[in-house]
């Protein structure tokens, strides 16, 4: 299956930019849900969990989601996942400050696990 | 099926120059326990330290609890598959160190989670302030990466809990408990007329800090199976789930399966618990479709009448909690869910992040944005540095007494969504 990739981890960019199509931007988590948003307003289908992962989203700033490469009709099940997650992402106000970088790599890997044992599965 | 749960109480622990339980005492050879878990190369040094109900000690970051148990008679050994050899468990005798504990802290990443606190507001939010722990903080050995260090801090605590319940293995116990589960067919017969019941647990699954074994195999890679309840209280399902401390199922959660645990009270008097459907809570939206899909259809290849689903962790699982929930229903089969609620610090918000009209019989395990404040502590085992970076924490919550604000998602097990706790909300 042809995937497309929205994320704002350098690490899965470094990782997937070559072999995938990916959209990576050095946008905040909560961006990449509202990206994602408009990818499935334009008819893309939504292949991973938007809240994949128990790290809450006011504590990772990372995150990565596949949708399919070509656009369709709007897929309604995709729209109201990604809405109800914006939905709940947004009750996590308090975010937290910067992290360490030794912090921030690891909520990249994280991220990425998350993520490849997805990729790693696709035909 | 059928297993005796032997319980020997323990009511004390403490360091001796053997290990032994004499009385209700528990005597811990410090030595042997660093030796068997410096075994593994994957870390450096550990710190062995005893926490008791009502001390003023504060454990954190704490990845796993497990209960010490060994198995006397019957197929295999505890942790099947991880521990001992790949028989199937869950017949014969098993004892059990009952208040006893082994708690696994260690720094896998830099942001943290588990707060245990012995005493203070903090002790009625977890069941591991009532228990008799032995603290193992590991740390890892330089370079190696966070999946490793994760499973050498696992290995760490299943070995010392597996010690431990050798300890047991002569004893008699004073209190000794019989589960049974037939062959489903012989079960239909012998409780006709009742109506039958079976569990579906979500084991989380996503990946890194979000995983889960079964017999030792990752849960990701499963698709639903079924299992017999007494095959879980030997083991069987172990957890790689450091993430998410308030509704994560720790080891000891799975051992003492609460859902498990009552559905037997009931079984034979109004219900026929036929067994458990286990299933995972995987990221990829084709994989929750397969195994939601394959749940429903077990239900109703099982001809029960009833099912109660237990869901594990936030967000993502809400999915497959609902998807479980709508296909078993359209099977004609009436459904319970059991989770917990992310509704904003005020409780007023949308609780799950997902929801459909056939879920209309939920069991709530508790808010886990309410907000606490814990009393500073006199004792800390593991690290306190990361408290403002764990999950419920925030920048500027700890002050210069030592005391700190969290919401109740910091506190191991505080809204459990087995419903092993305390909270719940009831409509009159």
């Amino acid at each position: 299956m042809k995937v497309k990739i929205i994320t704002n981890n350098p690490l899965v960019y470094s990782l997937y930019s070559e072999d995938y199509d990916i959209d990576y931007q050095e946008i905040s988590y909560e961006g990449i849900l509202k990206k994602t948003r408009d990818y499935v307003h334009k008819g893309h289908e939504l292949l991973t969990h938007p809240l994949s992962g128990s790290v809450k989203p006011n504590e990772t700033p990372f995150k990565t989601l596949l949708i399919s490469s070509k656009s369709k009709d709007l897929n309604l099940e995709s729209l109201s996942i990604i809405e109800n997650s914006i939905e709940t992402a947004e009750k996590f106000l308090q975010r937290q400050k910067k992290y360490s970088d030794d912090i921030e790599k690891d909520f990249m890997e994280i991220d990425l696990s998350l993520i490849e044992n997805v990729i790693n599965k696709l035909l | 099926m059928k297993l005796e749960l032997g319980k020997i109480e323990i009511t004390d622990i403490q360091f001796s120059n053997e290990s032994r339980i004499k009385g209700s005492t528990l005597y811990v050879n410090k030595k042997e326990i660093e030796n068997l878990i410096l075994e593994d190369e994957h870390i450096k040094e550990v710190k062995i330290d005893i926490a008791k109900p009502g001390e003023s000690t504060r454990i954190t970051p704490v990845k796993d609890v497990v209960e010490p148990r060994v198995k006397v008679s019957g197929d295999g050994g505890i942790f099947p598959g991880v521990i001992s050899k790949d028989e199937t468990v869950g017949t014969g005798r098993t004892h059990v160190l009952k208040g006893a504990a082994v708690v696994t802290t260690g720094k896998i990443v830099g942001f943290q989670e588990g707060i245990i606190d012995m005493s203070g507001s903090g002790a009625k939010y977890t069941p591991f302030s009532q228990t008799y722990n032995l603290v193992l903080s590991c740390d890892k050995a330089d370079d190696i990466k966070a999946h490793t260090y994760e499973r050498a801090v696992r290995m760490a605590g299943l070995k010392t809990a597996t010690y431990l319940g050798e300890l047991a293995r002569n004893i008699e116990p004073e209190n000794i408990e019989t589960y049974e589960t037939l062959p489903l067919m012989k079960s239909k017969e012998e409780f006709k007329g009742l109506p039958s019941v079976a569990y579906v647990q979500m084991l989380q699954s996503q990946g890194l800090l979000h995983d889960t074994y079964v017999y030792g195999v990752d849960a990701k890679q499963i698709i639903p199976t079924l299992i017999y309840p007494t095959e879980i209280m030997d083991g069987a399902i172990i957890s790689g789930n450091c993430v998410s401390a308030c509704d994560k199922n720790t080891t000891y959660h799975h051992q003492n399966n609460c859902v498990v645990h009552d559905l037997y009270k009931r079984h034979g008097k109004d219900i026929n618990f036929i067994g458990v459907i286990i299933t995972n809570e995987n990221v990829y939206l084709a994989d929750k479709e397969r195994a939601s899909n394959w749940t429903a259809k077990l239900a109703d290849f099982l001809g029960v009448d009833g099912v109660v689903v237990s869901q594990e962790g936030f967000g993502n699982p809400d999915t497959d909690l609902i998807m479980n929930c709508k296909k078993i229903e359209e099977k004609g089969i009436d459904t319970v869910i059991i989770t917990d609620e992310y509704a904003g610090r005020d409780g007023a918000s949308q609780s799950l992040a997902d929801a459909d009209e056939k879920a209309n019989a939920v069991i709530t395990g508790g808010n886990a944005n309410e907000l606490i404040t814990l009393p500073p502590m006199d004792k800390i085992i593991g690290h306190i540095d990361y408290v403002n970076k764990i999950a419920g924490g925030f920048e500027g919550n700890m002050t210069e007494d030592g005391s700190i604000t969290v919401e109740l998602q910091a506190i191991i097990g505080a809204t459990n969504e087995l419903g092993f706790n305390k909270l719940t909300a009831r409509e009159y």
